[in-house]
């Protein structure tokens, strides 16, 4: 027999689950109506009771080092059946939001997205240095009413619209995103390091594993069709917005990187210099095609989620955190689509500071990934990979589709 | 008196569709019914009206109706006549066999004649009637006591209250707070039971003794000598009916040793732990330091066989009482419940789910498999929790959470001087409780009543509740008894047993077998009768090898007379059977299958007794030789959750049975032939299966040898 393990509860973060939007967790009384009613836990250890047991105790190190909240699309099936009103859905939701909160790199970043006080200092961020970088870039002007900070002068350019003389490509856009983008792959990277490790750590070694490429091959499949969220039967409409934000994004990445390619390669010669702002068609086509599309798929997929938030406010009270992140999803998408109906309307005066506002949020979603509700494109598909590589995800569609 | 019969048969509810209803008057009449009349419906105005006129001006002073079972329309046929019977043609006969059938027929002449018979051997009640003290004496001053005191004194009785310590209050005067006795059943709340306790010293109806034990009780309801001893000297009070209430003790922690009690100071018990909540700060007695994490050990002793076998209710509200109040106090403090199963039965659901809202209240499922002090600490392990298949627990203090044993455990209290004992009989785990969904605070002593957790285990606002009930229940005890009528099940019987005592041989079957311990003995053991304390089952009739116990209205003779009064036929192929059963049951189970239009064999006979023990072997011996092919007995369940109205006596009639039957093989009659059943009340759709099987059987054996002889 193995030793026994020395339980030590951990009040401190009972509380701070339970400010992470679960605080129904401690109505539960342990029926396992939930385990029972969910249709992705494997039938070994099954989730969200033991999830809620451990939150019960706030057996911290366990809930985040825990691939089972990952494996959770949060469909409230749980929720809805619940007859203590525990909401589970709602309490694995809290757990993955202090998850990725306890796995921040910094861990000061961890802290920021911590409580809802800390707002005003998440956007300062971006907002200082985009302004600086704006600044950096261009000479102040007199009557112009962005940033007018200098006497009066201010930075928005004059003539025709394009963004690209206040924010240059390079040493603006580039510069900025690029760095930040660079940041957060190596934070993400090193927090999901020590993810993937304790993870591991915790199936023993006899058990085989499959292997990290074919285990990642098999989520890719089923990222592509969405097939774990189908299964939700109670937020049935989640499916949608979530395909809808899901491809907007990667219609917005694909856009983006089009014009990196095309960028880099005028510089190396390979491609003819493209000008901006890019005309709808020649080499402008694609990646106005693809930005255009993924803006609107950001702009409805957002409004979905928050519509389907809204009709269930009741049993399901998101944490403020949750409303904000909805708000930028939806913020990213609407600010880029109004700059460029802005630009094309030929007001400058708002066209301008709308593009501002649009990075602002651009750079919210890229450079804080790994700290906001947008952590989940990193963790959860390690947590999947990891129970696929350990035979853990049972919840395979073939596996339950009796 | 002389006797002059009316005998009644109603045609209605089907009865004049499947029987011949002039045929059964002209039975009536041969058989010695001198005034005979038939009509549709003698509940109605009509028919009551032709009932009322007889007795009225044709001096009909013996009543036998032959209409439905005694059971229904008993507000219809409260006939003022010394003498009334009802002959159940109607659930018993025309709902339950074929209509116009011959059978059938011969059924329904069997009970009216039987019916008849039974009039005739009876003779009406003398009731015993003396002049009584209507004192309600209650026993043990704390919230039970305290509340039957002031319930009883509120309904206009005089009451003496005696307590064992020098104040009123018991154990909940002790407590720092006590559950919720009200909605929202959420919030704390201050015992009451200080505040009663000055009411109850306020009431002039209410005399209260402290520091007082009971020698002796001796006497009977209504008639009561209780010899109550305090510093002042002894006094003998006369009392009328008896609440005990002395409640119950915590389960004896030093037997807890495999839970750490005795290993360390920082293991105590819930009641330790009540006692140091109401003296300060909560600390650990071993270094008076502050208890930052305190860990309740549920099920302490409990639902284990080898310490008390049974849940005691209230341990696990009491221990989330404590966690909560622990909390209130040291909002940083830590608690632990690791409990077998939650049960906070009734409204503790919410304060359970109150609880549990507590972020700082950890509860898991879990057995303890060892407590042991370590580093100042102590360390509980436990299996099977939730937490995962072993684990262990660090705690500053560990609370025992122990359950309750009844006083009645320790020493008999009452001290009755009664031939069975002075104590009170117990049912189960030592509780002087009867069968409970029955005879709700009843003990086996007739007149003295059990409430609070004495008699259960359960929490404060449920011994409030038990208090009014034992106090009404005495209350109405005293009021019955004044008139020389039996309480609970047979409320308002002034029948009594007599006993022809020049023919008694002192076996003391009687005395002995008395579920109500009834009856005391003179030194040579000749039965000394306590006609208040009887209950009027007819156990004693049955016990007598003698014959010489009966009343007026139930005797040998007279269920003998109504087996002689049965026709057997004839033809060999019509087999006659008797059917002994229960009133109380059987005749209810017998009258819904009836209801529900079962039908069984019509060759049987039902004589209702007041209760299975009571049966007289001597009826075996009447029914065999008068040629009936068998005799089958339906009683109530018997043993550990018996439904005995009269606490054992299907158990004895099973007991006296068992002998029968060697003597039946002795006579070279099949033991077979006398079959005796259980059978709760609702189990009625089995009872054409019992009797047709029990038939069949009999069959196997041939005809009765000394049928026609």
């Amino acid at each position: 027999m193995s030793e026994a393990q020395l339980i030590k509860p951990d009040l401190g973060y009972v509380k701070e689950v339970i400010a992470a939007g679960g605080e129904s967790l401690k109505k539960c009384y342990q029926c396992a109506t939930c385990s029972v009613v969910c249709d992705v836990t494997g039938d070994a250890q099954p989730f969200p009771r033991k999830e809620m047991v451990w939150a019960q105790w706030g057996l911290k190190s366990r809930l985040i080092n825990d691939a089972d909240v990952w494996l959770c699309h949060q469909c409230a099936d749980c929720t809805a059946k619940c007859p203590r009103d525990a909401k589970p859905g709602e309490v694995l939701g809290a757990i993955r939001r202090t998850a990725y909160r306890a796995h921040a790199v910094p861990a000061f970043m961890g802290t920021l997205f911590s409580d809802i006080k800390f707002l005003p200092v998440v956007f300062a961020i971006p907002i200082v240095i985009l302004a600086a970088v704006i600044m950096l870039n261009n000479q102040p002007q007199a009557g112009s009413h962005l940033f007018p900070i200098f006497g009066g002068q201010g930075f928005m350019p004059e003539g025709p619209i394009v963004f690209s003389k206040m924010m240059p490509i390079t040493t603006g856009v580039d510069l900025t995103f690029l760095t930040v983008a660079l940041l957060a792959v190596l934070s993400a990277f090193a927090s999901l390091k020590g993810f993937w490790g304790r993870l591991e750590a915790q199936v023993p070694a006899s058990v085989p594993r499959k292997g990290f490429v074919p285990s990642m091959m098999e989520f890719v499949g089923e990222l592509i069709s969405h097939a774990s969220f189908k299964k939700c039967t109670v937020n049935a409409g989640r499916t949608l917005a979530h395909l809808l934000v899901f491809y907007g994004f990667v219609g917005a990445f694909i856009a983006t990187n089009i014009v990196l390619v095309y960028e880099w390669g005028t510089k190396f010669g390979i491609f003819h210099e493209l000008e901006t702002p890019l005309a709808f068609s020649g080499a402008g086509l694609l990646p106005k095609f693809f930005g255009n599309i993924g803006g609107l798929a950001i702009v409805f997929g957002a409004l979905l989620m928050i519509a389907n938030r809204m009709s269930k406010s009741e049993d399901s009270p998101a944490s403020g955190y949750d409303w904000v992140f909805l708000g930028a999803i939806f913020l990213v998408g609407a600010t880029g689509m109004l700059t460029e109906i802005l630009r094309l309307m030929d007001n400058a005066a708002l066209a301008y500071p709308m593009y501002f506002v649009h990075l602002v949020f651009v750079f919210y979603v890229i450079a804080f990934l790994p700290f906001s509700k947008l952590a989940h494109l990193l963790y959860r598909p390690i947590a999947i990979i990891h129970a696929k590589n350990v035979g853990r995800d049972t919840a395979a569609p073939t596996a339950k589709a009796a | 008196m002389e006797k002059k019969i009316g005998v009644y048969i109603c045609s209605g509810c089907g009865i004049g569709e499947s029987l011949n209803v002039e045929k059964l008057a002209a039975v009536a009449q041969r058989k010695g019914g001198q005034v005979v009349k038939t009509h549709p419906c003698f509940c109605g105005e009509e028919g009551n009206a032709l009932l009322a006129n007889d007795v009225a001006s044709e001096g009909v002073n013996t009543v036998v109706i032959a209409a439905c079972s005694a059971r229904a329309m008993t507000d219809a046929f409260r006939i003022d006549v010394p003498i009334l019977e009802r002959v159940n043609l109607r659930e018993h006969v025309a709902w339950s066999h074929e209509p116009n059938d011959e059978h059938t027929q011969q059924l329904a002449e069997d009970y009216l004649i039987m019916g008849i018979v039974r009039v005739q051997k009876t003779s009406p009640p003398e009731p015993n009637i003396q002049d009584i003290s209507k004192v309600v004496l209650v026993v043990g001053g704390g919230l039970t006591g305290i509340s039957a005191a002031l319930d009883a004194a509120e309904a206009g009785s005089e009451v003496i209250l005696i307590e064992k310590s020098p104040r009123l209050g018991g154990w909940l005067a002790g407590a720092w707070k006590d559950l919720p006795s009200t909605a929202p059943y959420r919030d704390l709340e201050t015992p009451q039971v200080a505040e009663k306790a000055r009411l109850v010293q306020a009431n002039a109806k209410i005399r209260v003794i402290t520091g007082a034990s009971i020698e002796k009780i001796a006497g009977a309801p209504g008639l009561f000598d209780a010899t109550v001893k305090t510093e002042a000297g002894e006094e003998t009070i006369r009392v009328g009916a008896i609440v005990l209430a002395t409640g119950s003790r915590p389960y004896d922690a030093t037997k807890l040793a495999h839970l750490g009690f005795g290993s360390s100071p920082d293991v105590i018990t819930a009641a330790d732990l009540e006692a140091m909540a109401v003296k300060g700060e909560i600390h650990r007695p071993s270094d008076r330091k502050k208890a930052k994490s305190v860990l309740f050990i549920q099920c302490a002793g409990s639902r284990d066989e080898a310490h008390l076998p049974y849940c005691s209710a209230t341990c696990c509200a009491t221990s989330l009482k404590q966690a909560m109040y622990i909390r209130e106090r040291n909002p940083e403090a830590e608690v632990t419940i690791v409990y077998r199963d939650m049960r906070t039965p009734g409204q503790g659901e919410f304060f359970y789910q109150r609880a549990q809202e507590d972020p700082g209240i950890f509860l898991t499922k879990g057995v303890v498999t060892g407590v042991t002090a370590a580093g100042g600490k102590i360390q509980v392990a436990a299996k099977d929790t939730l937490l995962g298949p072993d684990v262990k627990f660090e705690a500053d203090l560990v609370v025992l959470a122990t359950g309750m044993v009844p006083t009645t455990v320790d020493e008999p209290i009452l001290n009755l001087a009664y031939r069975q004992g002075p104590a009170l009989p117990t049912l189960k785990y030592g509780f002087p409780d009867s069968h409970f969904i029955c005879f709700p605070y009843e003990t086996q002593r007739t007149g003295i009543y059990a409430a609070g957790t004495v008699r259960a285990p359960m929490d404060s606002a449920a011994v409030v509740q038990d208090a009014a009930g034992a106090a009404l229940k005495a209350i109405q005890c005293l009021h019955l008894t004044a008139q020389g009528k039996a309480v609970h099940p047979r409320v308002g019987d002034d029948s009594f047993p007599d006993f022809f005592l020049n023919r008694c041989t002192q076996c003391k079957r009687c005395t002995e077998e008395c579920p109500f311990g009834t009856l005391d003995e003179d030194e040579k053991g000749t039965p000394k009768p306590n006609p208040t304390r009887c209950r009027r089952c007819g156990v004693c009739m049955g016990a007598c090898p003698e014959r010489i116990i009966s009343f007026k209205n139930y005797s040998i003779d007279m269920i003998a007379s109504m087996i002689k009064a049965v026709d057997v036929s004839d033809d060999e192929d019509v087999p006659t059977f008797l059917g002994l059963i229960c009133e109380n049951d059987a005749y209810p189970a017998l009258d819904m299958a009836g209801l529900a239009r079962i039908k069984y064999s019509p060759h049987i006979r039902f004589i209702p007794l007041r209760c299975l023990g009571g049966t007289n072997l001597v009826w075996m011996a009447e029914a065999m030789s008068k040629g009936l092919e068998g005799v089958l007995l339906i009683g109530c369940k018997h043993g550990e959750n018996y439904q005995c109205h009269f606490v054992k006596g299907s158990e004895l009639c099973s007991i006296r049975l068992s002998k029968v039957q060697e003597t039946l093989n002795r006579l070279q009659l099949e033991s077979g032939r006398i079959r005796m059943v259980q059978l709760a009340i609702n189990e009625f759709d089995q009872l054409p299966g019992i009797v047709d099987q029990f038939i069949e059987d009999v069959k196997e054996f041939g005809p009765n040898p000394f049928r026609g002889m």
